[in-house]
């Protein structure tokens, strides 16, 4: 296992006909920063749930901390923490009472657990509402509340389930630094999100998993700067596009040109060059343009390259 | 305006018709209420007459040959069917109490061995008093015993009197006319005969031996474990939707990633109901004791029954959880199971007035063992030795409600 704290081989995971994970493998480095991007319905909390004992595997194998998900899921449950994608709290109880009970669930003994839940309620931002019923939170601080109960009992490897859906962008900072902080203790992060965003800040490495399948894996920068500098999208008059796309395809600095949505898809090393040649072609040739897209380089745009899908679609 | 409210009804109809075993529920809950409730008190209806007698048992001690012809008269009422045997053998007073002990019959009604000499005595003028004793379950309702009362105490005051009546005229008028001409002597029926002074007859109301009674129990008294009964098992909906709600939040997966033993997690679930439950029964029993004057009775064996009905509660508030999915769903399991269960095991109407196949029917219902225990324990005055087998039975309806519940519960 090496350096590695997850180690999952062909994970299948099968809904009577429906194969929501369709063999995927994966390993992941102790202290880092590993994201899962993907649309929603791609796998990902699937994924994380059979990573977390919560669901077995139809097939395939997963090792976390040492352990077999599957044959010692006690001892893996012991070192894992889960924030769920909910907000997987009591509403009526107070912060420090759900952090209480979930903490004496994780097996702390009171003096430990007093410790303990007034140092996350503090490293969350907590601590002067641990009086108030959660219910009278706003969505950032339930956030935030929801990340504090996964962390109780010092697990080794933390599971991020879509951590920041429904918050406002000051909260949304705040959780970035908390997990930029779990990584500066050491902690080994699994961190779902399909926003883009997210994973180009937090993670050291990235899979983008689209229907059940990673289909790259690879530090952020690595990924976007396989695609090149940008993507370039045009809408051509209809009758003219064929005629026009061997000629963009000669242009220099473009790497791969296809059809796409109704649309022609260039994408370029250096995107503002390149449309400064698109145009002066279109000029030249009169074409008539209907529609022009300058994307830049970005994950959304290695997914869009990758599975010829927007990640919110 | 429509528009909008036509396009909500429509939504939310299509939104309720995608739960389609909620909807089952919500339609198949008042048939069921309607066919257990009609078909049990038809009992009430239709007891005591001719398509339906009711059943009495009659154990003749008597002497003399009064309690026969007593017992010739009520076997002529129409709706009475007079028992004198049992297996093919005459009926003792043993036997009788032990018919009424067992929850066979509600009442038997025993003709000791003086009842005829009384009757006689009181003839010949002495001051004496012809008793006839009811066996009875102080459990059973009033308004199931009160008019055997009377047919019972109507026919055999109407033997009385009529031997005393004859008795006293023929005296009278031998006193009288002997002392007339013949010519002014009266056609007979000419004279109209008053009786007076206190009835010859007397009820004697009496419990099974073994039964340790008292005081018998007025109706608010045997009402109480009914409805205690009925009130405690509406804990099942607030426990599985409990639970429901605690797989919907997300609290439950959080839960299950702890490392946990499942049945520890639900163990942690039922607990706290089952205290509930214990709390509701005391407080019930409480107020009918500061309200209506009633009697805990034996404390150990009032516990016992207690601390099984709230097993078997919980027990089932586990079972509605994993067989509901929806909180619909469970409100109509809910409701379907505690109302028909309720009305079958005797909460809301005696089982003694049902069908005989619907008080078969009630011995599988938690309800009529609960039911039993409890007065068992409150008006029929039994200790903790008495109320074991209701005590066990319930122990294992929790069981196997729980077996099935473990069995079908989804904890993703």
């Amino acid at each position: 296992m090496g350096n590695n704290i997850i180690e999952a081989q062909n994970l299948i995971k099968r809904y009577g006909t429906i194969e929501a994970v369709k063999g995927i493998s994966f390993a992941i480095r102790r202290g880092e920063i590993f994201g899962f991007l993907g649309p929603n319905g791609a796998g990902k909390t699937t994924t994380i749930s059979m990573l977390s004992c919560l669901l077995e595997p139809t097939a395939g194998t997963a090792i976390v901390a040492g352990y077999d998900v599957v044959k010692a899921s006690s001892e893996v449950k012991r070192r894992i923490g889960l924030v769920p994608q909910e907000l997987a709290l009591y509403p009526t109880l107070s912060a420090r009472d759900n952090l209480n009970y979930f903490g004496r669930i994780y097996g702390l003994r009171e003096r430990e657990l007093r410790g303990r839940v007034d140092e996350v309620l503090e490293m969350v931002g907590l601590a002067e509402r641990a009086k108030s019923a959660v219910k009278t939170y706003s969505g950032g601080m339930k956030r935030r509340l929801n990340i504090a109960a996964g962390l109780l009992h010092h697990p080794e490897v933390l599971f991020l389930d879509e951590p920041t859906v429904g918050v406002d962008p000051q909260s949304r900072n705040a959780i970035f630094e908390h997990v930029e902080r779990l990584r500066g203790e050491g902690m080994t992060v699994l961190y779902t999100t399909h926003y883009m965003e997210e994973a180009e800040r937090l993670c050291d490495r990235v899979a983008i998993i689209d229907e059940g399948r990673i289909v790259a894996l690879d530090t952020p920068r690595k990924l976007i700067g396989d695609l090149g500098e940008g993507i370039i999208h045009l809408g051509i008059a209809n009758g003219m596009a064929d005629e026009i796309l061997g000629r963009i395809r000669a242009l220099p600095e473009v790497k791969n040109v296809a059809r796409f949505d109704g649309k022609i898809r260039v994408e370029a090393a250096r995107a503002q060059e390149t449309l400064i040649r698109l145009l002066e072609l279109f000029n030249s040739t009169d074409t008539d343009v209907t529609a022009l897209e300058v994307l830049e380089p970005n994950l959304e745009t290695v997914f869009l390259h990758l599975t010829g899908k927007r990640l919110r679609e | 305006m429509l528009r909008q409210i036509l396009s909500t009804t429509w939504k939310d109809l299509k939104i309720l018709f995608t739960d389609i075993g909620g909807m089952a529920t919500l339609f198949l809950m008042p048939i069921m209420f309607i066919i257990v409730m009609s078909t049990a008190l038809q009992g009430l209806f239709d007891s005591g007459t001719d398509t339906q007698p009711r059943r009495l048992p009659v154990v003749n001690l008597d002497r003399g040959g009064y309690a026969a012809e007593v017992i010739a008269a009520l076997d002529g009422i129409a709706g009475i069917e007079v028992e004198t045997t049992w297996n093919d053998e005459t009926l003792t007073r043993e036997r009788a109490e032990a018919l009424v002990a067992d929850g066979e019959r509600s009442v038997a009604v025993v003709f000791p061995a003086d009842f005829s000499a009384q009757i006689e005595a009181r003839s010949n003028g002495d001051d004496a008093t012809a008793t006839v004793e009811l066996i009875t379950d102080p459990a059973a309702s009033v308004q199931f015993i009160a008019p055997i009362q009377g047919m019972v105490f109507g026919a055999a005051e109407r033997v009385a009197e009529t031997q005393v009546a004859q008795a006293r005229v023929a005296e009278s008028l031998a006193n009288a006319f002997a002392q007339l001409p013949p010519e002014m002597q009266p056609a007979p029926g000419q004279i109209a005969i008053e009786m007076e002074g206190t009835s010859v007859v007397a009820l004697k109301q009496v419990a099974p031996a073994e039964m340790n009674i008292e005081v018998f129990p007025d109706t608010y008294q045997q009402n109480v474990p009914g409805y205690t009964v009925f009130g405690v098992f509406f804990i099942v909906g607030t426990m599985a939707s409990s639970i429901l709600q605690e797989k919907r939040e997300g609290t439950f997966r959080r839960l299950l990633v702890a490392p946990l033993p499942k049945p520890v997690l639900l163990a942690g679930k039922i607990l706290p109901y089952y205290l509930v439950n214990l709390i509701q029964v005391a407080i019930m029993f409480g107020v009918a004791h500061l309200l209506f004057g009633m009697a805990f009775g034996d404390p150990v064996a009032l516990a016992a029954v207690s601390l099984a009905l709230a097993a078997a509660t919980t027990g089932l508030g586990i079972m509605v959880a994993a067989l509901g999915k929806t909180d619909t769903q469970v409100g109509g399991i809910t409701s379907l199971l505690t109302l028909t269960m309720s009305a079958v095991g005797g909460c809301l109407m005696p089982t003694s007035i049902m069908p005989g196949f619907l008080q078969t029917l009630s011995r599988f219902t938690p309800h009529a063992w609960a039911m039993q225990g409890f007065q068992d324990v409150l008006v029929r005055g039994y200790s903790l030795a008495g109320i074991l087998p209701e005590a066990g039975a319930l122990l294992g309806f929790a069981a196997a409600f729980f077996l099935i519940g473990v069995w079908r519960f989804r904890f993703d």
